[in-house]
């Protein structure tokens, strides 16, 4: 594997479309985007993005209300209608149909930030999957790991042997951030979103998670 | 846009469909470090914050205020009044969501409704929730089980027993249908069946009742709804129902009581407290006046009108069982007073025997003695616990002549201890209810004129207040520390000290109404309080009472039901719980001012 520092210069060198020039600007001080995608499986292969949604940060702030989101794989009434209009081949529609639509105001919506997910590789690598024939290029942004902000402030000086516990709900339920319940893209970026405000201002501060708890979690949701 | 964001939560509940849209849309989310000033004192607020997770410390200059927890909302002063004179600060890992100025201010503009949650002053807010509740709670009586409702006792009769076997056991049961019991058959037979017979058709009154039973009867389980006795009712054209336990025949459901009970059936509790021969009479009465606080408050009856029904209701039991059982010499010659809560006519529940008596002059001490143990006696066995403090008839000090009381209340005025402070306090609040009120009038008078102008009586008196803490510093553990039995005392934090304080003020002022919510109307006719804090106190205080009543209602018997677990509230009622609260606050520093308590 390249290192990232020469795959995004020789990136740079491939991008098909100069319009896209932007997405290896400074990114601007101060903001990541938190992206998620729900897929129809986990086989980059031959699983497909359902939705994609990303949501700004800035300093602490959590710009819901400029959020990105997207609704891609079509259902099949759509897809024949799709046929009919563009003529194009079933193959065509199922190997990606609306994000072509969709992908240029994604890609212009995160820019150069930093990308922040929950096993965000995976999304990536979906979403590469689309933008490489779009563009040319892989997305050349940085990305950081939520659950490995949690791993270093929970797990960093643990002792071998420590189980380890890095799913979604042990992460939520540590940081006592509400489970939305919503199972969409938008609401998992957004948990996704929490999770990281407050791992980075834990790691900033020196502050670690407490491997053992020796008082109940209170869950404000009750559930 | 966070679809997640809850709109059910007040006041966001009062918007539109089309407004939460526009608010959700709007929403940003922000983290706050612990410690961190998320809106300092005297900046004006660019949003306002719902608390998703974590603690905001509510602070004014003399310290903590308040602390906000899940779903709270702040500060919708330093929204809407440009002017906060408060700091909110962090206390842990917190995230809000926040909502921009403008729109909140958009949508306050447009929906009336969402803006009277933050404009209008505590005690509208107040008045709000009222209204809400009675809409919500009006259905539910609907939902009530037949058991709660008054049933006559199951009597049996045999089917080869006469008309006027039937009439005697009638009678003597106070009833009006029986059961007959035919082999395997069960019918009923009632009263106007048996008069029927007799008057109109002329038959003998020692015809055996099997000929007038009818063995088509519709029964109930205790357990079913109200509105499905209702419906059987209306559908068999009956106008009594069996009720049944399993296969136990355990009363009879009449139709006037059945409609009593929807319509609010205290004149008829009242009826039978009036109408009854005897203790057992009364006992029965006794036990309804319970079920009818707890319908009260189903059909959103306001807390104030149901203390006051049933304290009258209280007083009509107290008044004719002493009417039964004081001898004809003490009837006359002397006065049954209550005191404490039931004489502030502020009781909801059943309370402790609370009680005493005034005599013009000596009487027989064997008499008196006899009607001691038998009035307190009998009381028991209606239910009312005695009083721990022994504050009842049965007690010698508090049922002799009127000079012993008199010599004992220039005593106490003199020679104050904390017993002395208590007793003016319980005297203080006495009412009359059977006998001479003027006996009591008269006392009250003397205890009045003892304490104008002693002002280091009344100062010694009135910092009781100070007894128990303003529980906010104790609220926030019950916000995080969920499941877990901490509660919140609603007497010790609330309603003692606006009990207590406006007693001191009444008692200064020399008034001589009993009710608290008298006694601050009045100290504002005075200029003692001021109209709109006279307002608050008032609203408050009879916020707390409701809260206390939901609770005496949850814990049904055993507990006292002062204790209140703010986890258990809605958002809104913490919300009022905490406004609440603070009006003590105030008034008890009110207070300390006005007695000069700090030079303790």
């Amino acid at each position: 594997m390249l290192p990232r520092a020469i795959k995004r210069l020789l990136h740079r060198a491939t991008l098909s479309d100069q319009s896209y020039r932007f997405m290896f600007d400074r990114p601007p001080d101060d903001d990541v985007v938190v992206i998620d995608c729900e897929t129809t499986g986990l086989n980059v292969r031959t699983d497909d993005v359902v939705t994609i949604a990303a949501i700004k940060i800035r300093g602490n702030r959590i710009l819901t209300s400029e959020h990105f989101e997207a609704v891609v794989h079509p259902d099949s009434e759509m897809k024949a209608e799709a046929i009919k209009i563009h003529r194009l081949r079933q193959s065509d529609v199922e190997a990606a149909p609306i994000v072509w639509k969709v992908l240029p105001s994604f890609l212009r919506f995160i820019g150069s930030r930093p990308l922040i997910g929950y096993y965000i590789d995976f999304d990536v690598a979906m979403l590469d999957k689309y933008i490489l024939p779009l563009v040319g290029i892989e997305l050349p942004n940085e990305r950081i790991e939520v659950s490995r902000l949690y791993y270093d402030r929970k797990y960093g000086d643990a002792p071998p042997n420590t189980s380890i516990d890095l799913s979604f709900s042990a992460i939520l339920e540590d940081l006592c951030i509400p489970s939305l319940n919503q199972h969409d893209a938008f609401d998992d970026a957004l948990m996704t979103a929490m999770m990281f405000v407050q791992l980075r201002d834990l790691a900033l501060r020196g502050e670690r998670i407490a491997r053992e708890r020796t008082n109940a979690v209170f869950n404000p949701t009750g559930a | 846009m966070p679809k997640a964001f809850d709109i059910s939560n007040a006041p966001y509940d009062r918007l539109a469909p089309g407004e939460a849209e526009m608010l959700r849309a709007s929403l940003d989310v922000a983290y706050f470090r612990p410690g961190e000033v998320i809106l300092g004192k005297g900046v004006p607020a660019d949003a306002l914050h719902v608390i998703i997770k974590g603690t905001v410390e509510e602070r004014d200059a003399a310290g903590l205020v308040a602390l906000l927890g899940h779903t709270d909302t702040f500060d919708s002063r330093a929204l809407v009044h440009d002017q906060n004179g408060h700091t909110f600060l962090a206390r842990d890992e917190t995230l809000c969501y926040t909502i921009p100025r403008k729109v909140a201010l958009d949508l306050i503009r447009s929906n009336p409704r969402f803006a009277a949650f933050f404009y209008r002053e505590i005690s509208q807010k107040l008045d709000e929730l009222a209204n809400d509740e009675e809409a919500k709670r009006y259905g539910s009586l609907m939902y009530a089980k037949v058991g709660e409702l008054f049933l006559h006792p199951p009597a049996f009769i045999a089917v080869e027993d006469t008309i006027e076997t039937a009439g005697h056991l009638m009678r003597q049961i106070d009833s009006n249908a029986l059961f007959v019991r035919d082999g395997e058959r069960v019918g009923i037979i009632t009263g106007m069946s048996l008069s029927k017979a007799v008057v109109l058709r002329r038959e003998s009154t020692q015809i055996p009742v099997g000929l007038l039973a009818s063995f088509d009867i519709v029964s109930v389980r205790r357990d079913d709804f109200v509105s499905s006795a209702l419906l059987l009712m209306t559908k068999h054209n009956k106008r009594r129902l069996a009720v049944k336990d399993g296969e136990q025949f355990v009363g009879i459901l009449e139709e006037i009581d059945l409609l009593g009970f929807l319509a609010g059936s205290a004149q008829v509790t009242a009826g039978r407290i009036d109408r009854a021969l005897n203790q057992r009479d009364l006992a029965v009465a006794a036990r309804e006046i319970e079920a009818q606080t707890r319908a009260l408050r189903r059909q959103g009856v306001k807390v104030e009108v149901i203390a006051e029904i049933v304290s009258d209701l209280n007083r009509r039991l107290l008044s004719r069982l002493f009417e039964m059982v004081a001898p004809h010499e003490l009837r006359s010659g002397s006065c049954l007073i209550v005191m404490g809560s039931e004489g502030r006519g502020e009781q909801t529940m059943r309370t402790d025997q609370d009680n005493g008596l005034i005599l013009s002059a000596p009487v027989d001490a064997g008499t008196l003695e006899a009607f001691r143990g038998a009035f307190s006696g009998a009381l028991r066995s209606f239910g009312f616990p005695p009083c721990p403090g022994n504050v009842m008839v049965s007690n010698p000090a508090w049922s002799r002549p009127l000079p012993e009381y008199l010599a004992d209340f220039r005593r106490w005025v003199a020679l104050p201890d904390e017993t002395a402070h208590m007793n003016v306090a319980i005297i203080y609040d006495a009412q009359a209810i059977a006998g001479n009120a003027q006996l009591l009038d008269g006392a009250k008078a003397e205890l009045i004129d003892l304490i104008r102008g002693e002002q280091a009586f009344l100062a010694h008196f009135a910092r009781a207040i100070d007894a128990f803490e303003t529980p906010i510093g104790l609220f926030n553990q019950l916000i995080t520390s969920e499941g877990s039995g901490d509660a919140l005392d609603l007497k010790k934090g609330g309603i003692f000290p606006i009990v207590h304080g406006v007693r001191s003020l009444a008692l200064e002022q020399g008034l001589r109404e009993a009710s608290t919510d008298q006694r601050i109307s009045r100290l504002c006719e005075l200029g003692v309080l001021r109209a709109e804090f006279g307002r608050d106190l008032k609203q408050a205080f009879r916020f707390l009472l409701m809260l206390r009543l939901d609770g005496q209602l949850a814990a049904s018997a055993g507990t006292s039901g002062t204790l209140v677990r703010p986890a258990h509230l809605s958002s809104m009622e913490r919300h009022l719980l905490r406004d609440a609260l603070q009006v003590v606050k105030q008034f008890r520093e009110m207070i300390r001012h006005h007695f000069k308590l700090t030079m303790f």
